[in-house]
């Protein structure tokens, strides 16, 4: 009797004739979630297992494969020959000593001598005479279930519980995104978003040192690791915007602070982008959520954007949606550190809620567009994570 | 990189170091076992306590337990002895009094009263002793301000506030003091706490000294270690260094103080009066020289240094948080908030020269002239 992880996997199978490369991009992420460990992954129809591990750690595989988008769930089981005898000690690892019960057979071998339903009425009798007087049968409601499932060779798996996985699509199958990652809550969750359809991620974050410290850097840092378990990995590029600050502090309104400078960070994204080979940018803004993110500051900041699409998952959530999720991913201990990624030395008291294109132009037009953006690209620093 | 940072932590001392060495190497025996190369550790041990004692306190009146850190030794003074009534210390406190004074109230063991500052940092005497009242059972209040550089005459207010209530038990931090300042503990001091790596010393080392008439209850139960008040195995290593470091420093303690004033008063002349505005008054330690960039971010600035080869302190951060932005110390001499935000802390050692100090000046002018230019 084995130890095992049994891997279940979701949309891919509706993808017909791409089966076999979102089957790639899924195996090649799972083996990188379990890398460090060590253990065997295996592919059987339909699903894959996982053997060959310490005891010990389970709870950190189980840990790390919830996280693997594909994942549609997950069962601890437990492989033995397929006799009775041995399929009845192995359920009795995952058996109750109280509550209701019942046992779901399953012949995946069809030569098999008992039928799925015998095999569910065999060790339920089993079962009951074992931990005789404190459980019963329920098969329409019951506390536990007790899962078998006879393969070929004489093997057989048994499970109890089904625990949920990411679901998705395997990263790696929905091309690259540029990730506008800040220090907060937001940015990291679209992030998520975006990988959990497929898509692979890499993080570009603006600071302005000296302005901002390297705490709020590190934070980032943090977060990009953090979004990395999900992300089967990313790079994280750094840019620094303290000139182009500065610049529209000296010639600029005051209250287009903001406005403009997003301007500047969408253009040195979008450049960023083609450079990396990203097909698109994605920001974790709401609609609403602050004064730069209203419909009119989204289409400021859009308007500079010229070859690729802006993707905003987030756009349609409330602030305590977008909480929870972050919670969820484990990023929001992370972002709501005190460390602010944009120094508020600049900022206006009374910042532009809706911006005329035609006044942002005008205040644009007094600075050196271009000269900023290629003194911003030269600050580029690049992070493995 | 020219440090001026030596309030926050000193470079230890190199020759201390060496000296300790062989307890690492050689005498690692544990001080409480009974075989006689563990009781040589032992007595070496009390060679280091008596030494670090008798530098600071009457050796008769007085002793001393080896703590982890200064900030230890001021929850177990503030713990052990603020247990009814309530108990008082100043507005200019480092969080290691702060915090465990608001655990009092949070716990609701005893009220916490705070005295105002002066604006030179000093506690406000008057209004100090107006608090304490027969209910009192604890005071604190700290020998030389963190940031400011202030210096309460502590035996001269502990001698108060006994004339007032003579059943207080009065405490005083003594980290930035020790080893810095010439002074000795007076009778109506009571508990004083003490840091060594503020002083070339290792970090992970501290003590508290009472007065050996007052009990004080065991705080870390174990085999019985420090009269059974402080339980754990020594740190040994930590120890001895710390004795040979405050060694070094109490012999050159005059000599120093001297020195470093001048070197305050240098940095100080060297200044940009349109930039800095001086907080630390000429009668503080002179191993600390607060001034404020008034209206420009003191954390910047302290950024601005670090890359120009300056290392100093802040007693502001980035933070929309006011209450995390400014330099609270600052606030509570009275200053306003522009100048509370733009705090840097210059804080001198004897190993520093006359010429960084020239440097540090060169530095921070011009660091301050480019940020006022930019912010404009």
């Amino acid at each position: 009797m084995e130890r095992v992880i049994i891997i279940r996997y979701s949309e891919i199978f509706l993808k017909g004739k791409n089966k076999g490369f979102f089957e790639r991009a899924f195996e090649k992420n799972l083996q990188r979630a379990i890398q460090e460990i060590d253990c065997e992954l295996i592919k059987q129809s339909g699903r894959y297992l996982v053997q060959h591990f310490d005891e010990s750690e389970t709870d950190n595989l189980i840990e790390k494969l919830e996280k693997v988008f594909g994942v549609h769930t997950l069962s601890l089981a437990y492989e033995t020959s397929s006799d009775m005898d041995s399929i009845f000690e192995a359920a009795k690892l995952f058996c109750h000593s109280t509550g209701t019960f019942k046992v779901e057979g399953h012949r995946g071998d069809k030569k098999y001598p008992l039928t799925s339903i015998e095999i569910s009425r065999e060790l339920g009798a089993m079962l009951l005479e074992y931990h005789k007087g404190g459980i019963k049968v329920d098969v329409h409601n019951p506390s536990f279930t007790i899962r078998v499932d006879i393969r070929e060779h004489g093997r057989a798996l048994v499970f109890g519980d089904f625990i949920e996985g990411a679901n998705g699509m395997p990263v790696g199958t929905a091309g690259k995104g540029l990730l506008l990652l800040s220090g907060g809550i937001d940015s990291p969750v679209a992030g998520h978003m975006m990988a959990k359809r497929g898509m692979n991620v890499e993080c570009l974050h603006f600071h302005s040192y000296p302005y901002t410290n390297m705490q709020a850097k590190e934070k980032v840092v943090d977060l990009a690791n953090i979004l990395s378990q999900y992300t089967c990995g990313t790079k994280l590029y750094t840019i620094s915007v303290t000139h182009i600050q500065e610049a529209i502090h000296e010639k600029c309104k005051p209250e287009l602070m903001i406005t403009l400078l997003r301007r500047f960070m969408y253009r040195i994204a979008e450049r960023h982008a083609l450079r990396i080979g990203a097909q698109c940018l994605i920001t974790g803004e709401s609609l609403g959520q602050v004064a730069s993110q209203t419909i009119e500051g989204m289409t400021s900041s859009n308007s500079v954007v010229e070859k690729l699409p802006v993707l905003r998952p987030l756009v349609g959530f409330d602030k305590n949606e977008i909480i929870e999720r972050s919670v969820k991913m484990g990023a929001y201990e992370t972002s709501i550190l005190p460390f602010e990624d944009c120094c508020t030395v600049f900022l206006p008291d009374f910042p532009a809620i809706r911006p005329n294109l035609e006044t942002i132009k005008r205040e644009e037009a007094k600075l050196d567009v271009e000269g900023l953006i290629e003194e911003a690209f030269s600050s580029i620093e690049k992070i493995e994570i | 990189m020219i440090y001026l940072d030596n309030a926050a932590t000193t470079k230890p001392s190199k020759k201390a170091f060496d000296r300790a060495c062989e307890y690492v190497t050689e005498k690692f025996y544990n001080p409480s076992a009974l075989y006689k190369e563990g009781y040589a550790v032992q007595s070496e041990l009390k060679k280091a306590r008596s030494a670090l004692l008798s530098k600071v306190a009457d050796e008769l009146s007085f002793e001393l337990i080896f703590t982890s850190c200064g900030t230890e030794s001021d929850n177990q003074a503030i713990f052990s002895f603020a247990k009814r009534g309530n108990a008082v210390t100043t507005e200019g406190e480092h969080s290691a009094v702060l915090s465990p004074f608001g655990e009092l109230k949070n716990r609701a063991i005893a009220e916490s009263r705070y005295a105002p500052l002066l604006s030179d940092g000093r506690v406000d005497v008057e209004k100090l002793l107006s608090l304490v009242d027969e209910k009192t059972s604890f005071v604190s209040v700290m020998h030389v301000n963190n940031e400011i550089g202030a210096i309460n005459d502590i035996n001269a207010i502990a001698k108060a506030v006994k004339q007032k209530n003579s059943r207080v038990i009065f405490h005083s931090d003594g980290v930035q003091a020790y080893g810095k300042i010439p002074f000795k503990l007076s009778k109506d001091v009571d508990l004083y706490s003490v840091s060594a790596h503020k002083i070339g010393g290792l970090k992970g080392v501290g003590a508290l000294v009472k007065r050996k008439s007052l009990t004080l209850p065991a705080y870390i139960l174990g085999g019985g270690q420090e009269s059974n008040r402080r339980s754990g195995t020594e740190n040994t290593f930590g120890i001895k260094q710390f004795e040979y470091a405050a060694e070094e420093k109490f012999a050159g303690l005059k000599e120093n103080y001297e020195k470093i004033t001048e070197y305050r008063e240098k940095l100080w002349s060297l200044l940009d009066k349109d930039i800095y505005l001086r907080l630390s008054s000429e009668n503080g330690s002179p191993y600390i020289l607060s001034v404020s960039a008034v209206g420009l971010r003191g954390e910047i600035l302290q950024r601005m240094a670090d890359d120009n080869g300056l290392i100093i302190a802040t007693g502001s951060a980035c933070s929309s948080n006011a209450k995390m932005r400014y330099s609270r110390i600052v606030l509570a001499c009275g200053y306003k908030e522009n100048v509370a935000d733009g705090v840097l802390r210059l804080s001198f050692s004897p190993e520093n020269t006359e010429n960084e100090v020239e440097k540090a000046a060169e530095i921070l002018n011009t660091i301050g002239r480019e940020l006022k230019n930019r912010m404009k």
